[in-house]
């Protein structure tokens, strides 16, 4: 009886393999065995053993084909088991249909026979080449013997269990490898296909604090590194479907997934705040309200009164209106730090002098100095080139650094104000003698809300005016340093480009406003501006 | 050109006090209209040398007001000069609007008298 030849037209499956292999080796036993009969009985009747003993002629052939397929099968047994239990893997890691337990590499037996690391290597293979998003990556080791998970051994069919777990949190899990490019993304995580099939992660983060120049820091000096980044959006406002994430990642320096972030939806959360930014807009009207009235009647009454005024009650009157436009100033503060944090944040950038925007704040800046008996010397030269400034927001920029040079300094103290071309920019230093600050406190200066250990308990603030100035000087294309010493006062550097750098970059983006304002999107001019 | 009429329009009793006071002490002559729907009759009726303008204003808004004196047809007042005075945050493209028909555009809470003054006297050199 012929083995029954595969029909072509069927798909050649792994789990077919087993039964005609074994049919085939039971054909080849017995048919060797009949064989072997027959020459023995051949060579034993030719010598005439059959003629004086039939009897053991019989017993000896019985016996013989007895002990011989009993021997071929233990043989076989032996040589076989090995391939069946291989091949009950591959069948389930080819994903075939089947009754059969696939074989565990956990169980003893095959710790003796040494037969487990290479169903791990089966295992191990099929998980890397199986899944695509894992694709591209180096083939990994098989996982030392005695160390191995189960869930890592256990075979694999379409997804892992821990993949199809992670589909259904909803939180976002993405990895990226060191060339950056997406190797895993789960069903949460925000992703943008473009039409070459590169994924990239949908969101809108700030243009100099985003996960790849967070990346960047990390590669020059670190092995590992975690950041957070709370409220990202990954649309613009007035987009569908806008969510809001808060955003854990952590570096990994020669990790085959470098990078490995989690996105957490907080959408709940900071819609809401969205929706106050109307409220912080309501509350800034209603209190400046307030504020233009007193600003307004100090002056109007210190100028009717000023022929019955001793020196005294005019002090008394100066500080009045000091109080008063740094009020203003702050509320302008909380404005744009809300509009920032938001993303609304814009700048109306047109050719100006330093000298001109100076000029704005130039009367409220010598109140508030002399008000505190701080000497001001402010030296901006007229000829310098123009800038592309907001007159308005870089103003309240050098009112928020001039205000704390005021705090930070003594009652005498001297504050310089100058200003100087460097190559392509303008650089404005405001330097103080006052109190001066260490370096692990000079690195946090910049953040929102922080207030270094000792300002917390000698002087008033909330920390939000160097955070604000540092976007609004960042969103003139500019820069913003410090430079300090404990005990010996700071400088405060702020660096702007000349108009004659930015102008094509500004006219290019002008002409694009007005699409972009067309289509109710008017606010991320200032975001495209200087991106890459 | 010397400015000398000048028209405010403000729904804040003590800010249009105090403009109206200040102003006139520095020698102009002063109208002032508190809402909107006066204002720009005001407007229309006499011809003045300076509107200042507040945004939040009840009847009509003085985004509306600008727009029919200075709409996309007609400029209904060539020779007045329109300052708005708003303590208001628009967004962006409400301001950018009124930026681009006004000759200035100033946050009430950032200016006293004497810097409104200053402004008037800019504009009308």
């Amino acid at each position: 009886m012929a083995v029954e030849p595969q029909s072509s037209h069927k798909p050649q499956l792994v789990k077919d393999f087993w039964p005609r292999f074994k049919r085939g080796a039971v054909f080849l036993i017995i048919g060797l065995q009949v064989l072997i009969l027959i020459a023995i009985a051949a060579l034993l009747s030719s010598s005439g053993f059959f003629k004086d003993n039939p009897l053991g002629f019989t017993a000896t052939l019985v016996a013989q084909s007895i002990l011989g397929i009993v021997a071929s099968l233990v043989i076989y047994r032996f040589v076989a088991k090995p391939i069946k239990y291989l091949l009950a893997a591959l069948v389930h890691v080819a994903g075939e249909p089947t009754n059969s337990t696939p074989p565990n590499p956990n169980e003893a037996h095959f710790e003796r026979s040494g037969l487990k690391p290479v169903l791990q290597t089966v295992y191990q293979l099929a998980s890397d080449i199986k899944d695509p998003i894992e694709e591209g990556r180096e083939t990994r080791l098989p996982t030392p013997v005695g160390e191995t998970k189960p869930s890592d051994t256990l075979p694999k069919t379409d997804r892992t269990p821990l993949e199809t777990a992670l589909d259904e949190t909803p939180a976002g899990f993405v990895a990226f490898n060191n060339e950056r490019v997406i190797t895993y993304a789960n069903k949460a995580a925000p992703l943008r296909v473009d039409t070459a099939g590169t994924k990239t992660l949908e969101l809108l983060f700030n243009e100099h604090d985003n996960l790849f120049t967070w990346w960047d820091e990390c590669e020059k000096s670190a092995v590992h590194a975690e950041k957070i980044w709370p409220r990202i959006p990954n649309k613009l406002p007035n987009e569908e479907d806008r969510r809001f994430f808060d955003i854990i990642a952590s570096y990994d320096k020669g990790a085959s997934s470098e990078v490995v972030v989690t996105l957490i939806d907080r959408t709940y959360l900071y819609s809401v705040e969205e929706e106050e930014l109307d409220f912080i807009a309501f509350a800034a009207h209603e209190l400046r309200g307030p504020i233009t009235v007193i600003r307004g009647y100090i002056e109007v009454l210190q100028d009717e009164l000023s022929d019955t005024l001793k020196d005294d009650q005019t002090e008394l009157f100066r500080r009045l209106s000091v109080s008063a436009s740094r009020l203003s100033g702050y509320i302008n503060n909380i404005l744009n730090t809300s509009r920032y944090d938001r993303r609304h944040l814009n700048m109306h950038l047109s050719e100006t002098t330093l000298k001109a925007v100076y000029d704005t704040i130039s009367d409220d800046m010598s109140q508030r100095a002399s008000s505190q008996q701080r000497l001001l010397t402010v030296s901006i030269p007229e000829d310098m080139p123009t800038i592309a400034a907001d007159t308005a927001s870089l103003g309240e920029v050098l009112g928020n650094l001039i205000d704390n040079a005021i705090k930070y300094s003594n009652e005498g103290g001297l504050i310089n104000v100058t200003a100087a071309q460097k190559g392509d920019t303008i650089e404005i230093a405001v330097e103080d003698h006052g109190i001066g600050m260490p370096a692990n406190v000079v690195s946090n200066l910049f953040q929102k809300f922080y207030r270094s250990h000792r300002s917390r308990e000698t002087v008033a603030g909330t920390g939000i005016g160097l955070y604000i100035s540092k976007a609004i000087v960042e969103s003139h294309g500019g820069t913003i340093s410090v430079r300090s010493e404990d005990g010996h006062g700071s400088t405060f550097i702020v660096s702007l480009p000349t108009y004659k750098m930015v102008a094509d970059k500004l006219k290019a983006s002008d002409n694009k406003n007005e699409q972009i304002i067309s289509s109710g999107r008017g606010w991320i001019k200032n975001h495209n501006m200087y991106r890459g | 050109m010397a400015l000398k009429t000048i028209l405010i329009v403000e729904d804040d009793r003590f800010i249009g006090e105090m403009y109206v006071r200040s102003l006139k002490k520095a020698g102009y002559d002063v109208d002032w209209m508190v809402d909107g729907n006066d204002g720009l009759i005001a407007a229309r009726n006499k011809q003045y040398d300076l509107i200042l303008l507040d945004v939040m204003l009840p009847e009509r808004r003085g985004s509306e007001i600008l727009d029919a004196l200075r709409g996309s047809n007609e400029d209904l007042i060539p020779h007045s000069k329109v300052v708005i005075l708003t303590n208001f945050e628009q967004d962006d493209e409400s301001r950018s609007a009124m930026e681009a028909r006004a000759d200035a555009y100033l946050i009430k809470a950032e200016i006293t008298p004497s810097k409104l003054l200053a402004v008037i006297e800019q504009l009308s050199q």
